[in-house]
């Protein structure tokens, strides 16, 4: 307690010289005050005295004429005694000194002098009148005349008789002691009256006295608090004061945050729950005060590990502090979270294989080493026969289990230096390092052998099939996309040829694919004869169920195949590069989609039509000059438009990447939006995405999915939509279906919403309709909801 | 001794030529002075209403007595003070004992005829504290 006195004092010198003051200043008073209270007290038993006294005299004076009276009848009795007691009291009344004791009345009384012109008149006339008296007396008692005593009181006696004069001269003297003694009375109310007006004075200046310093002391602890308190940016930061000894303070919050007692942590018991490793810094820290961040792992209660990061502030110089100060915060979550991010990032959800970023990047490093080793190596890609009619068939859960169950027997004839993924949907891939074709065709047959055994799910016995598209590489260089491309031509010239076959890629097999497939040459043809067109799928504000804009999505109609799903055909067309020509097309039959809406003022204000960019468009450059040609083609402003694009095409690296990052900047500064495609599946850093020109992300449908029942999809859509607040960034949540995931949603603080649940993808006529309807039919969805 | 003569003297004239000048206006105003042992008042007023200022110098406290009787006082049996319950029915004012140094005011009507002004406090009147009052 005294260590932590001297790391921090809130009330510094000057505080407590004013509380020294306050409390001078109630004892100085104090004293005042009942000095004078003694003071008048000791006054007040004087002049008590005094008053009997002076009473006294009455009682004398009788006597007096009664003892000459009995004397002069021969009787017992000593006027004189009592004639000088008369006489030493009426002077003691006067000068002060030693009233003398009456027999069987009172004791010896100790007099202060009289003090007032009136009283000491009245005791002055007194005396005169005492001494006539028992002149008198004395005459009485000599038998000589009464009248030939000399009066001295101004007192006229007519009467010649003796004793009607001494009874006269009595009289007079206790007249005038009496009222001498209500003199004193009188003056010892008035005295009193002002004692208590002393009192009332004094006590009022000495509380106002101490009422200023403790003002003061208030104000200058104030200002004392604040500078320590700016340290503290909020009250859940530990503050730690370090000095000579180690830790001298530690803030309560110590308590909540680590769980150990303050007392624990002060002296040099700090360091003893730092990591080992942390602790060179930490020690470093607190002694020098640099580095001016530090983030470490300290021990709590439970023996885990917290990562706190603190700012170290230097404030040895300060007067209040003289310490070095480290404002630390626990972080812990917050790396867990981008951890889990990072994983999520890399991995499958559902499998928990690496997913096609991870084995793209394990493709990379494998590449590297190949072309200084030369060893081949093989790249495998499965898909299997049958899936989406189990998941039609059985439901998304049942898919689910076939997937996982798919994963596991894949995992138990892959070599653990093997890399197996999972790309989505039914789509696997294997890696076999220094492999050559004949290993690698037989791991496809072992991988389509092990699944041939039937799988059961949900009461049915499941038996699947894949199909396996095998690509070699030799050793030397190549591109990892280039050889994932291959393997997917392979396995689409598996699939053709029939269930639970493998191709191995040959360079004309494209050529052939197309042919064979005849895909490519209607896709071009299709293009020519405009058979395809856009479908719009609306987006949803979900605090004022407003329509805000619409995804651009594309559409194929074929003479002969009839409606194509793009699932279908846009691999070819990425294969065929045709992917570029039906990006200008949805871009500009967009944007004059966008214009006619606009012209016909049917659009709200910030209304945004979404077209989604490919990752070859992007790479393929010139993605800038073909967005501002069809902007200015339909004389649509920028505004209206926005581009998708997927994470995997914004974190490129190389030199394209980079191109494809100055044109979104570009485009971006122009005006035009820019969101990020199913984002949460593949960023590598999450930091990154605060230097790239986004407004929106868009968080995938796979854990809109699972939002309601999913505790893990719940969270992470969480996290996603509290990420893209903290960028500054809207989130938008697709694929929504059900008012269960809608309230979570909401929930949740997502901003915008797309999916059946509020509309399907329609023709742009559906659109207008909608439109100019406002969010009727939408908000009827919400009251279902609520 | 020269000077307390002169200031009674002076006194005296003031409150003659209160008498002369205004004594048949209302509140005509008579100086009484009390001290140890002996009333000052004028000894002549004229008839009418009447303000006594009566002055207390001390040292001893003093009331005052106004009776309407030219001869001697009749005392209660203690012997040092006048039988106020004989003179009941001529007592025409009164004024209770006051401090020396105090200034009190007596308002009276008085007819024609012999008055005396008194001291009754124990002693007072025996001591010298007594005056005579002729109003005409
Ligand atoms: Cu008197």
């Amino acid at each position: 307690m005294l260590r932590r006195r001297q790391a921090f004092r809130p009330f510094a010198t000057r505080g407590r010289r004013t509380i020294a003051g306050i409390l001078a200043t109630f004892a100085l008073f104090s004293t005042l005050t009942v000095t004078v209270s003694i003071w008048a007290t000791s006054g007040s038993r004087h002049r008590a005295s005094v008053l009997e006294v002076a009473a006294r005299q009455r009682t004398l004076a009788e006597r007096y004429v009664k003892d000459v009276l009995l004397a002069r009848a021969g009787a017992q009795a000593d006027p004189a005694l009592t004639g000088r007691l008369l006489a030493l009291s009426a002077d003691a009344l006067l000068n002060g000194g030693v009233a003398p004791a009456v027999n069987g009345d009172d004791d010896e009384t100790l007099l202060p002098p009289a003090s007032g012109v009136t009283v000491r008149a009245q005791l002055r006339q007194e005396r005169r009148l005492v001494r006539d008296l028992t002149a008198t007396g004395s005459a009485v008692l000599a038998r000589r005349p009464a009248t030939a005593v000399k009066l001295t009181a101004d007192e006229r006696l007519t009467a010649r008789d003796p004793v009607e004069r001494l009874r006269v001269l009595s009289a007079l003297t206790s007249n005038v002691s009496l009222n001498a003694a209500r003199t004193i009375g009188a003056e010892d109310d008035r005295n009193i009256g002002r004692l208590i007006v002393i009192e009332v004075v004094l006590g009022a200046i000495g509380l106002l006295t101490s009422l200023l310093l403790a003002f003061g002391l208030i104000a200058a602890t104030r200002r004392q608090t604040a500078h320590f308190r700016s340290l503290v940016t909020s009250s859940t930061d530990l503050v730690l004061v370090f000095g000579d000894g180690g830790c001298r303070y530690a803030s309560e919050s110590v308590a909540t945050m680590l769980g150990h007692p303050e007392d624990d942590l002060l002296g040099e018991g700090f360091a003893g729950f730092v990591h080992e490793d942390d602790r060179a810094s930490v020690c470093a820290a607190y002694a020098h005060g640099e580095p001016h961040e530090i983030v470490f792992r300290v021990a709590n209660e439970f023996h885990e590990w917290r990562h706190l990061e603190a700012h170290v502030t230097d404030l040895r110089a300060d007067r209040q502090i003289r310490g070095i100060v480290l404002n630390a915060r626990d972080v812990t979550e917050r790396l867990r979270l981008e951890e889990e991010l990072t994983h999520q990032a890399f991995h499958d959800g559902l499998t928990g294989l690496p997913n096609r970023a991870l084995f793209r990047d394990r493709l990379d490093q494998s590449l590297a080493r190949s072309k200084r080793s030369h060893e081949g190596l093989a790249v495998l890609l499965l898909d299997l026969d049958g899936f989406k009619q189990v998941n039609d068939s059985l439901g998304h859960d049942a898919g689910d289990q076939l997937l996982e169950e798919v994963a596991r027997r894949f995992g138990e004839v892959t070599r653990p230096a093997d890399t197996l993924a999972r790309f989505g949907g039914d789509e696997f891939a294997l890696l076999l390092e220094g492999a050559n074709e004949t290993q690698a065709v037989a791991a496809a047959n072992r991988l389509v052998r092990n699944l041939s055994e039937p799988i059961r799910i949900a009461g049915h016995e499941l038996g699947l099939g894949a199909s396996v598209g095998i690509a070699m590489h030799a050793g030397g260089e190549a591109a990892s996309e280039e050889l994932i491309r291959h393997a997917d031509l392979a396995m689409y010239a598996a699939k053709e040829a029939g269930r639970g076959r493998h191709e191995v890629f040959r360079y004309d097999m494209a050529r052939e694919l197309g042919e064979l497939l005849g895909l490519e040459h209607e896709l071009r043809l299709g293009l020519q004869r405009g058979e395809f067109s856009l479908h719009y799928q609306p987006e949803i504000a979900l605090d004022t169920a407003a329509i805000v804009g619409v995804e651009a999505l594309l559409r194929w109609h074929s003479p002969t195949r009839g409606s194509v799903p793009p699932a279908e055909f846009i691999p070819i067309a990425e294969a065929t590069g045709l992917i570029v020509p039906l990006g200008e097309y949805v871009l500009h039959e967009a944007c004059a989609q966008t214009a006619r809406w606009l012209r016909n003022a049917a659009l709200p204000e910030g209304f945004v039509t979404w077209t989604n960019l490919s990752g070859k468009q992007l790479s393929a450059g010139g993605v800038s000059a073909l967005v501002r040609e069809a902007l200015e083609a339909a004389e649509l402003p920028a505004g209206f438009l926005g581009l998708e694009v997927t994470e995997t095409a914004l974190v490129q690296e190389g030199h394209a990447g980079e191109r494809a990052r100055a044109e979104l900047q570009e485009l971006h500064e122009l005006g035009v939006r820019i969101a990020v495609d199913d984002f949460g599946t593949g960023f590598s850093s999450l930091g990154q995405l605060r230097s790239f020109p986004v407004d929106m992300i868009k968080v995938d449908r796979s854990f809109v999915q699972g939002i309601e029942h999913d505790a893990k999809d719940a969270a992470i859509t969480a996290n996603l939509v509290s990420l893209a607040h903290a960028l500054g960034l809207l989130a938008i949540a697709e694929g929504i279906e059900s008012d269960g995931q809608l309230t979570s949603l909401r929930e949740l603080g997502c901003d915008l919403a797309q999916g059946f649940l509020f509309a399907r993808p329609a023709p742009p006529e559906e659109i207008d309709r909608l439109l100019a309807e406002g969010s009727a039919r939408v908000s009827g969805g919400r009251e279902a909801a609520a | 001794m020269p000077l307390r003569l002169l200031v009674l003297a002076s006194l005296a004239l003031l409150a003659c030529s209160g008498c002369g000048s205004g004594g048949h206006e209302a509140g005509a105003v008579v100086r009484v002075t009390e001290r140890d042992f002996r009333i000052s008042a004028p000894r002549h007023v004229r008839s009418g209403d009447l303000l006594l200022s009566v002055r207390n110098r001390g040292p001893d406290a003093h009331e005052l007595i106004v009776v309407r009787e030219g001869s001697r006082l009749p005392l209660r049996r203690d012997g040092s003070t006048v039988s106020e319950e004989r003179l009941e029915p001529v007592i025409v004012g009164t004024l209770e004992p006051g401090q020396p140094g105090s200034s009190r005011k007596l308002r009276l009507h008085l007819a024609p005829g012999h008055y005396q002004l008194f001291c009754n406090m124990s002693g007072h009147y025996l001591g010298g504290m007594h005056t005579k009052l002729v109003v005409g």
